[in-house]
């Protein structure tokens, strides 16, 4: 008698708590973002500057470090921690500027072949012993003995030589101009190790286990190493002795590892003051509309594309991967699959490394008509059923690879659609990760691609993703391409490589390999109280560096000149657009309270009701 | 003597099924596509052929699949060694050994308590059948059992972390102001309230359900009838008879379940930022990390097949009809 009324029941019961629990999510507060740092920004006109000392940062971050090399593998969980303990011989600023870090000056002789770097003399390790020139050679002997993540993209099979001229000038010579390689240098998987430390004679390679700093890791940076506990944390405290007189203005940083988005941000929100974590992009204005919590957006060099194969005959034919650029709404895809947050792809290089970008080489807009007019040229004849088919009877299907994310789950599907509207039919097919990049970058398996990508720091990046090598994804082949780029990459002087890039760029909206889809939006969340961030200190702070943030909170005591600050930040659109009047958070316990006392209310009914029925 | 050649004879089955279901996963995935070193490069913008050449030599993934096998099974069968992670670059057996206390201290306690809890509600229930407890309960279970884990742990930490503010959000210590000596357990312990209750309302339901609908049937049989008969007690007919026909399936469930334990919960545990083996697995499969999949699974055979000769041993104390050796 039971069972249907169970249910039931139990159908409405859950109903009740999925309601409340995404109205909950959801926060029930209007799309809006407060204003960026509305109440103005107390500003270090000088990065050497503490307003205030002392503090606890508590970072959530989003996952466990591979190990403490920052310069083995790819270790995107240990970056944040690595720039705090380790630094650079030149590190990029926020804007993706190259900006001094261990190297006070450098010079590039003009064919870009020898780069001599003059180092700071005041630098110490974690453990008292000074950094000399020698450290700087081992590390990239290194990098390039054990196959260090950066050294294809550092080209050191072209090292010949690095040489110390004396304690504090280091002198590299290739064997071909290399003019990449200062951008390159500042990125990724570079920092400088301590040689006293790794170079022993009973160590196989950098790597070993038997290396104390594996576990341990020594650095020069403004934090030193304290305690990791895999899984829940990372402790560092200040180091008292950093180069950079009166810095770090914190006492502690602690990563709490929290890989959870939905946790993340609700730890973030309860005792966090800097969330790393990505939480789900429709979840920022909730949290920029939480008291105390600032959320600060701005365009990022990562770019999503769609990829043609170029192997395949029907996507080697220009006109038709023209044709598919002009049925794509790159708008519609922006807002539909990424609730506006990002920015629609401008040009074949990203925008936010403004030196090398042509705003000239654009790809097509949206046009419907001019789709429609080349794929009829082009043979492709519309079937009763709406789609096209090619000649010979067979229907006109591309097949679109991708990996399994909620926005390429969204934008396929908003793709689909829109090549509908053509009558282009798309089979979809999305794997994990590691078999996509399996079989789209080796096998090339696709008509089209789907995938994101950092296209920064130097546009030489261009000649990595259509040129040699294997991250080439559409499979592009142009000798002319391949000598420009070969021309950018050897020379020293930047505007002939500006130029260079340009006529890159030209030659890529002419071909069109690829069509730019949507530019990342980056954003940092964090309290108010904190100050002092990369994006405050633009050419001044390394880009995730902490060591000038301090807390307003601590600013009690000593009184110091305050100025207002505009903020740096020039988005190319604004993220979102429909700033509707903030609406207090009265949110959260209310609608708790209300789904408790809806629950409390549902259950007494039923029990009343079954009572009844059984009298 | 009969129990020792028995259990001996299980202890010889179960090592070849530990065995086989290692081979098994071994081929699956190597089968499987998706390559590790692509997860070593990040953007595909860093994987030179160097480093593919460099990583593949390192890890021994240049050799033919039979020859890394043969080479597998020695190392772990003859010299005790699973290998190094490739993604940590740290032996397989330490990351298992820092997580798995972690991960013991949820699955173990959360067993005991949904077994504990379930049991007695069970009973409970199908005393009170048709009654209104016995409907509400009944409810409970239907929609615990149906709620998604981490919904229900995120409903959990919204309710009593953020309003309510009686536990912590997430994590497994407090970072921000670390505790030391005795503090420091208790510390765990409060950090752990949540994701125990979590995976607790999780497993209950199982139970629940079980012992309910047997005592529900032994209620139907000759004995209790003849019981009521002769006028005993019904608490007594519960206590004495029932309970013990209705706890045979239960423990078999719960002696399964803590086979898989060691594995830990790995979607409690992303939610609850909680440092255990289900994670380490969680992520080990997405970044293809070979040897710490096998590792994990090669603990788990092991602890599914240890934990079914114990539930044999354990039925023929509960269960006298049982005869050791004979046919079931």
């Amino acid at each position: 008698m039971t069972l249907t009324k169970h249910v039931k029941l139990a159908c409405l019961f859950l109903l009740i708590l999925i309601f409340s629990v995404t109205a909950e999510i959801a926060g029930l507060t209007a799309l809006s973002l407060k204003n960026d740092l509305t109440n103005g920004s107390i500003s270090q006109t000088d990065g050497g500057f503490c307003p205030a000392k002392g503090g606890t940062l508590v970072v959530i971050h989003f996952g466990d470090p591979k190990s403490f090399n920052p310069d083995a593998v790819a270790d995107d969980p240990l970056y944040p921690v690595a720039s705090q303990i380790f630094n650079k011989l030149v590190t990029l600023d926020a804007n993706y500027n190259v900006i001094p870090d261990l190297a006070e000056s450098w010079e590039v002789s003009p064919n870009a072949s020898v780069y001599v770097f003059h180092l700071r003399k005041n630098v110490k390790w974690h453990d008292g012993v000074p950094l000399t020139c020698k450290d700087v050679k081992y590390t990239f002997l290194a990098m390039k003995n054990f196959t260090g993540v950066a050294a294809g993209l550092l080209n050191l099979n072209l090292l010949k030589s690095v040489e110390c001229q004396d304690d504090y000038t280091v002198v590299f010579k290739f064997s071909q101009p290399n003019a990449p390689f200062l951008s390159f240098v500042a990125w990724y998987g570079t920092f400088i190790l301590p040689e006293h430390i790794y170079n022993k004679t009973e160590y196989t390679n950098w790597m070993d286990p038997k290396i104390p700093a594996l576990s341990k890791p020594v650095g020069t940076g403004p934090f030193k190493f304290v305690e990791y506990v895999k899984g829940s944390h990372i402790i560092l405290e200040a180091n008292k002795d950093y180069f950079k007189e009166g810095l770090p203005c914190l006492d502690r940083i602690v990563f709490k590892i929290v890989p959870d988005a939905v946790a993340a941000e609700q730890t973030f929100i309860a005792e966090g003051d800097v969330l790393l974590t990505t939480p789900p992009l429709t979840d920022l204005p909730k949290l920029n509309a939480t008291p105390g919590v600032v959320v600060r957006t701005y365009p990022t060099p990562s770019r999503w594309f769609l990829a043609f194969n170029m192997l395949r005959d029907l996507t080697r034919n220009k006109d038709f991967r023209f044709a598919i650029a002009y049925a794509l709404n790159r708008t519609d895809i922006l807002y539909r699959a990424f609730s506006g947050f990002g920015f629609v792809a401008k040009g074949m290089y990203v925008p936010s490394i403004s030196w090398a970008y042509n705003p000239n080489a654009q790809p097509p807009e949206f046009n419907l008509e001019k789709a429609n007019q080349i794929l009829n040229s082009l043979g492709f004849k519309v079937g009763s059923d709406g789609f096209r088919t090619y000649p010979n009877g067979t229907r006109l299907t591309l097949k679109l690879v991708s990996f399994q994310t909620a926005e390429i789950n969204a934008m396929s599907q908003v793709i689909k659609e829109q090549l509908r509207k053509v009558g282009i039919d798309v089979s979809i097919e999305l794997l994990d990760l590691g078999t996509f990049q399996q079989k789209a970058y080796r096998e090339k398996n696709f008509d089209i691609a789907i995938t994101d990508g950092f296209w920064g720091p130097d546009p030489h990046n261009l000649y990595l993703r259509f040129g040699g090598g294997g991250h080439n994804l559409p499979g592009y082949n142009n000798t002319q391409f391949n000598d420009l780029a070969m021309k950018a990459a050897t020379t020293g002087d930047t505007s002939r490589r500006k130029d260079l890039y340009w006529s890159l760029q030209e030659i890529l909206a002419q071909e069109l390999p690829i069509v730019p889809l949507i530019d990342v939006l980056g954003f940092d969340v964090y309290k108010a109280e904190w100050i002092g961030f990369d994006r405050d200190l633009p050419g001044k702070v390394g880009l995730g560096v902490y060591e000038a943030v301090w807390s307003k909170a601590k600013l009690t005591t000593t009184p110091v000149s305050i100025t207002t600050t505009q903020t740096s930040i020039s988005p190319t659109s604004s993220p979102i657009t429909s700033t509707t009047q903030p609406t207090p958070t009265e949110g959260i316990t209310t609608t708790a309270t209300l789904a408790v006392l809806v629950i409390v209310i549902v259950i007494i009914a039923a029990a009343v009701f079954m009572y009844i029925r059984k009298k | 003597m009969s129990l020792v050649r028995h259990t001996s004879k299980k202890i010889a089955q179960g090592f070849f099924v530990i065995i086989i279901s290692i081979s098994i996963i071994f081929f699956l995935i190597n089968l499987a596509p998706g390559d590790p070193i692509q997860f070593v490069a990040g953007d595909p913008i860093f994987l030179s052929k160097e480093l593919v050449d460099y990583y593949r030599k390192m890890w021994g993934l240049d050799k033919p699949l039979y020859e890394r096998f043969l080479i597998y099974l020695s190392n772990v069968f003859l010299r005790g060694d699973l290998g190094y992670s490739y993604r940590y670059s740290a032996p397989v057996i330490e990351l298992i050994k820092e997580r798995l206390p972690v991960t013991l201290l949820l699955t173990v306690v959360s067993n005991v308590l949904a077994f504990i809890l379930g049991v007695a509600l069970g009973l409970y229930a199908s005393r009170k059948y048709t009654k209104l407890s016995d409907n509400l309960l009944s409810l409970v279970s239907f929609i615990l059992n149906s709620t998604p884990t981490f919904l229900l742990g995120i409903v959990l930490m919204l309710a009593f972390s953020i309003h309510l503010k009686i536990f912590p959000v997430s994590g497994l210590i407090d970072v921000r102001n670390p505790k030391t000596g005795f503090m420091y357990y208790f510390d765990i312990l409060y950090h752990s309230v949540l994701p125990i209750a979590t995976l607790t309302f999780v497993l209950l339901p199982m139970y629940f359900k079980v012992v309910r609908d047997t005592a529900l049937q032994q209620l139907g049989e000759d004995y209790v009838i003849l019981c009521r008969a002769i006028g005993l007690d019904e608490g007594r007919i519960f206590k004495k008879h029932i309970f013990r026909n209705s706890i045979l399936p239960p423990i078999t469930l719960f002696m399964l379940q803590l086979g898989y334990s060691v594995a830990g919960a790995a979607i409690t545990e992303t939610v609850f930022g909680w440092p255990g083996v289900g994670r380490l697995l969680l992520d080990a499969i997405y970044q293809r990390d070979y040897p710490v999949i096998l590792g994990v699974y090669l603990l788990v055979s092991i602890s599914i097949v240890a934990l079914s000769i114990i539930a044999d041993l354990v039925y023929t104390i509960l269960d006298p009809r049982i005869k050791t050796g004979g046919a079931s």
